[in-house]
């Protein structure tokens, strides 16, 4: 497995393939040489049997010559000694050759020089011999004896010649035999090298060719993955609505996905991706401006992003988030990438969310110009039926008739309890309305101010109040005063009338019931301000109900009330981020709960 | 228009009849000796005051919401003039928002009364604004005593 790993770094497989050529080229000189080497020896080899065949050619001339000169003497024939000149100059021929082939030996050639002398010597003897067998003058004895005295000093210089030519051979063919000798040895080591030359080939042969393969299998994995990547990059930009594009901003070249196409209303690939094509599909109005962006881009190489329509062959218009980058390719080269995002649903939803919002806004002002007429306009037609209503039980009361009066005090009670809606109607609405102001509020001077307000209504009922220590929190001061004020004035409406109203103002720790109940991650993140009454209660089924607009659990005509007040509270509670839960026990009482966030989550 | 020496001098501008009778009746009724003048606009009163031989009054009950010359426009131009710093004016509204409180604060107003639904409320509050120490009211005056309550 590392040795694959090692394999497939082509860092170490570059060296390896560079010393594996270092030693080949290594191996093919120490070849070359060595043939070289191989030719020299041969050489010497054909040098040396020429020079033996020659030195032999020599003393086999001389032979003739000597029988030619002999058959001469006995037979006195002149036809034998007729060619002797031409033999002389065969001599004369191998000597020459013989120099020629020894100019690299310098003893050998001195000993051609000495075979000359001798040679040269015995021809001397030749003519003398050839010389006396032809004289007739002397006499035939003195003749033959000077004859054979010459004759006999011919032979052993012949002789002389004969074993000086024999050493030369003899020396010659053992310097022969050594090169041989080593021509065999140089042959072996050529033939090693030979071998080792073509076994390394093939190794780097064949490791190039393992290399070649692992490559391909790698770039083949590779093309796979790539192949697969872009499919599901494909997929990805259908799914998600968007399209991308590339321009090469040296070579000006176009390239687009198959989704831009898409994007554009159209099949992909079905016209060349370049600027001519696709300003077709790009809303009128916009043309310009989307031009002017991207060509002013490819001259400042600044990053872009625009807004813009794509207007499809069916007509249907696009509304186009288009944001452009600018990177280099492998060549170096400025690549332009842009990724152009369908935005159609999330600007219709916008504008659908403008216009919602536009629409919330008139309806605000539209309930807040009711609002005015409600607590302003109604009021002041009001107003004039109570003064005239007083005026009347003042000074006309006693000359009506006893249904008279009866139906005068329902219709002051009517216009009374018209007036605590209208005022409580106003009350809700200031609960709404905006400029929510939060201030460090003391609960505790809340509280003692609304006591102070409702204490006609506490002496009326004889009420008794108690008040824990209430903590300081981040409020609006006037909302929490009406909670306070419509959750004690609802203690002191549902009390019972024979038993002197009790209520209680404390404030709390968070229980781990209530931290469960309620879902409250921290306990310490709540404050807990707890309201408990003595009154009439309610069965716990109505504890979420009777926080609703208009909803009124008690319909006794003796427990007046407009069906607004713990609605407000609720509103109150809500405006500040927390909750407000009420327990409520049938003739036993009521607890009023109200959690409120401490500063940071407000 | 006899004035007398003790008697003070009440002025109220207010567009609608009924309040101006309920008041004119309230007035009566508590037998104070007081000269009432009334006026049914902005514009009415605004021309009496600037006649240069009248006595100056008192109070004046001012009604903010009337046709043409409004309450505000009144007290503006009145408090602009050095000539009538020593009246004192008392804005008379059905309205109690805070924004009116607070504009006729600031315009300089002495007192703000909200036009009460009961008449012998009413009664109440004329004797207790007419008899009021002006001169110790204004000197502690911040916006929760400039609205009248009993």
């Amino acid at each position: 497995m590392k040795i694959l790993r090692l394999f497939k770094n082509s860092q170490v497989f570059k060296i390896a393939l560079a010393v594996a050529i270092l030693v080949v080229c290594y191996l093919a000189t120490e070849f070359y040489s060595q043939m070289k080497k191989l030719d020299s020896t041969v050489e010497l080899i054909a040098n040396s049997n020429e020079t033996q065949l020659e030195l032999e050619k020599l003393l086999s001339v001389i032979s003739i010559y000597e029988t030619s000169l002999r058959s001469y003497i006995i037979t006195k024939d002149e036809t034998y000694i007729e060619n002797r000149f031409l033999s002389r100059g065969k001599i004369e021929e191998a000597i020459k050759k013989l120099k020629t082939l020894t100019t690299n030996n310098s003893i050998r050639n001195k000993d051609i020089d000495s075979l000359k002398n001798l040679i040269d010597y015995r021809f001397k003897l030749f003519r003398q011999t050839l010389i006396i067998a032809k004289s007739k003058s002397k006499s035939e004895n003195l003749n033959r004896l000077e004859l054979n005295a010459k004759l006999l000093e011919s032979s052993e210089v012949t002789d002389k010649m004969k074993s000086f030519v024999n050493k030369i051979i003899f020396s010659e063919s053992i310097k022969a035999k050594s090169q041989n000798n080593n021509h065999q040895f140089e042959l072996q080591d050529s033939i090693i090298t030979a071998f080792l030359l073509v076994i390394l080939s093939l190794l780097i042969l064949l490791l190039s060719f393992q290399k070649m393969n692992v490559d391909i299998d790698e770039l083949q994995k590779a093309n796979d993955k790539l192949k697969l990547l872009n499919e599901s990059y494909n997929s990805a930009e259908k799914t998600a609505g968007f399209g991308h594009w590339m321009v090469n901003t040296e070579t000006n070249q176009y390239t687009f996905s198959d989704n831009l196409y898409r994007l554009m209303g159209v099949e992909p690939n079905v016209f060349e991706p370049n600027i001519e094509n696709t300003i077709k599909y790009i809303h009128p109005d916009d043309l310009d401006y989307v031009t002017k962006v991207h060509l002013d881009s490819l001259l400042n190489h600044q990053p872009t992003s625009m807004i813009f329509r794509f207007l499809t062959p069916n007509g249907d218009v696009k509304y186009i988030m288009g944001v452009g980058s600018f990177t280099t390719n492998s060549n170096g080269d400025l690549i332009k990438i842009g990724v152009n995002y369908d935005i159609t649903n999330q600007y219709q939803k916008t504008l659908e969310l403008e216009n919602n919002n536009k629409e919330l806004k008139y309806i605000n002002t539209e309930l807040e110009a009711f609002n005015n007429i409600v607590s302003h306009d109604l009021q002041e037609p009001l107003r004039k039926i109570q003064m005239f209503i007083s005026r009347l039980e003042e000074k006309e009361l006693d000359l009506l008739s006893g249904q008279g009066k009866e139906y005068f005090l329902k219709i002051r009670a009517s216009a009374n309890k018209m007036q605590t809606l209208l005022i409580d109607l106003v009350d809700y609405s200031r609960t709404i309305k905006g400029d929510k102001v939060f201030v460090e509020t003391d609960l505790n001077k809340i509280l003692e101010e609304t006591l102070q307000d409702l204490s006609t209504n506490i002496e009326e009922k004889k009420a008794e109040i108690q008040v824990g220590n209430l903590p300081t929190i981040k409020a609006i001061p006037f909302q929490i005063k009406q909670l306070f004020i419509n959750l004690i004035s609802n203690s002191l409406k549902y009390s019972k009338e024979d038993s002197i109203p009790e209520i209680k103002i404390t404030s709390g720790k968070i229980t781990e019931k209530e931290q469960r109940d309620y879902k409250i991650a921290n306990k310490e993140d709540y404050y807990k301000i707890v309201i408990t009454d003595n009154g009439i209660g309610f069965k716990q089924e109505y504890s979420e109900k009777i926080f609703l607009l208009f909803k009124r659990l008690n319909t006794d005509p003796k427990y007046s009330g407009t069906g607004l007040g713990l609605a407000i509270c609720h509103r109150v509670v809500d405006n500040h981020k927390g909750f407000i839960k009420v327990i409520g026990k049938p003739d036993i009482g009521a607890k009023f709960y109200i959690f409120i966030p401490k500063g940071d989550l407000l | 228009m006899i004035t007398h020496q003790d008697s003070m001098h009440i002025l109220l501008a207010d567009d609608d009849e009924d309040d101006r009778t309920f008041f004119n009746e309230a007035l009566q009724e508590l037998k104070m000796n007081n000269k009432l003048t009334l006026f049914k606009d902005g514009k009415e009163l605004m021309d009496y005051l600037e006649q240069p031989d009248i006595k100056l009054p008192h109070v004046l009950f001012l009604d903010l919401n009337m046709p043409g010359k409004t309450g505000i426009d009144c007290l503006k131009e009145i408090r602009a003039n050095v000539r009538f710093k020593e009246v004192s004016i008392a804005i008379y509204s059905t309205s109690s928002s805070e924004k009116d409180i607070e504009d006729t604060f600031i315009e300089g107003a002495n007192i703000y009364i909200k036009k009460p639904n009961d008449f012998s409320k009413l009664k109440e509050i004329i004797k207790e604004v007419v008899n009021m120490n002006w001169q110790f009211h204004t000197s502690g005056l911040n916006i929760e005593t400039f609205f009248f309550s009993i």
